[in-house]
């Protein structure tokens, strides 16, 4: 009896002893335990997610931008997924970017092209506005007398009365139709007659003098 | 040598096909071919009412006549119809026509075409050539000093039209443009 009151203290040490190491060796076990399932779970989050963001690429269904999804997908990637879906997904969308990328900058650079061709078109019209304005004035000329008097102001213009007039009828499928030639008299004479002006000036050569050696119109 | 002659042969059927290609009309080019066409009907409906009129100056109206002549195929008539002599139409050439309108016994002439459309389409022939007929319908109206009217009919006509792609050279460029020329103008009706 005296040797077990004796013995109690080391007794209750052992046993505290034991209980400290049983618990903290279980303790250690269940964070880590709980580590690998928030890792766990974090990567199903990641895995989920990307397949949300890069099906809703594939769809066309995200507001993002190019260069965005550009960034999504390269974020994606680095996560270095196994999962089979999502090497499918992101080898299906690096396509779909590549060609979406192409057809932007197809877009991108029609409309540069546009741009420049709409600028060219002011320049031109505003260039031969003076021109049309005089041709318009013959026809709309009150008299004949009236209109007699701005063919011979705007005949001044000219190299001589025999320059060639194109007439442009269409421009489809690529080919300029004309109409048959005329001479800038019987042209000026026509607008006389037609009292009409349903062209606009579409080139125009000139001399040394700065006199008008070939107009081409086009018809309205 | 061999070579160069296959080189010869692809540039001549590129040459062919570039050529046939401009003369076969796509629809949006022949719609442009058929517009001039009818231009031309009304630019000569705008000529005649121009030498008709009484008001129009005698150096004016032969200029007109020259350009309204332009328009024509050579030996081409114009069929005349009198209300007053129903069975009997004249055919006048060109320049006959236009001078016996300018020269018409009225003080004053009103001569108005409206209705100006295609009978017939424009049809290609193997020529090349596309013809097509345009009808017309003129009103006249013939007026004395006293300004009365004193005659007045209506005539159906019918006008051959021929368009034909030709090229020229201008400032040293090819220019393909269609020529455009009116036919015969037969009269179909003439009522009052």
């Amino acid at each position: 009896m005296k040797l077990m009151i004796k013995s109690a203290p080391k007794l209750m040490m052992f046993i505290l002893a034991a209980i400290i190491i049983t618990s903290s060796t279980t303790s250690c076990k269940s964070k880590k335990k709980l580590a690998r399932e928030k890792a766990a779970a974090e990567y199903a989050m990641k895995v989920d997610q990307a397949k949300k963001d890069l099906t809703a690429m594939l769809n066309g269904t995200t507001p993002w931008s190019l260069d965005e999804q550009d960034k999504r997908l390269e974020v994606i990637k680095s996560y270095n997924i196994d999962d089979p879906a999502v090497v499918d997904l992101i080898s299906q969308v690096a396509s779909k970017l590549s060609i979406d990328r192409a057809e932007a900058e197809r877009l991108a650079e029609e409309e540069r092209l546009r741009l420049i061709e709409e600028e060219k078109l002011k320049a031109a019209a505003s260039k031969y506005q003076g021109i049309d304005d005089q041709l318009g004035a013959i026809a709309t000329a009150q008299s004949v007398d009236g209109a007699n008097s701005q063919i011979n102001i705007t005949l001044q213009q000219f190299a001589t009365p025999d320059i060639p007039v194109l007439i442009i009828i269409s421009k489809a499928g690529g080919y300029n139709d004309y109409d048959r030639p005329t001479t800038i008299s019987k042209f000026l004479n026509y607008l006389k007659d037609k009292q009409s002006y349903q062209y606009k000036v579409e080139a125009v050569k000139r001399d040394g003098l700065g006199k008008i050696t070939e107009l081409e119109l086009i018809k309205k | 040598m061999k070579l160069s002659y296959l080189w010869l042969l692809i540039i001549a059927l590129g040459f062919s096909f570039s050529v046939s290609a401009q003369d076969e009309l796509s629809s949006e080019r022949k719609q442009a071919v058929d517009s001039l066409a009818l231009e031309k009907v009304r630019d000569l409906s705008k000529y005649i009412s121009i030498i008709g009129s009484k008001e129009t100056p005698w150096s004016e109206a032969n200029r007109v006549i020259d350009r309204a002549e332009e328009l024509f195929m050579t030996d081409s008539e114009i069929g005349v119809s009198s209300l007053n002599n129903p069975d009997k139409i004249n055919y006048y050439n060109i320049r006959k026509y236009f001078e016996r309108l300018m020269r018409l016994n009225y003080k004053k002439v009103e001569i108005e075409w409206y209705n100006i459309e295609y009978m017939s389409d424009l049809q290609k022939q193997p020529d090349g050539t596309y013809v097509g007929v345009i009808t017309i319908f003129q009103k006249f109206k013939g007026y004395d000093a006293e300004g009365r009217l004193v005659y007045q009919d209506t005539t159906k006509k019918d006008i051959t039209v021929y368009v034909k792609r030709k090229e020229t050279q201008i400032g040293g460029r090819l220019i393909g443009f269609w020529d455009v020329l009116l036919g015969d103008m037969r009269v179909k009706e003439t009522t009052k």
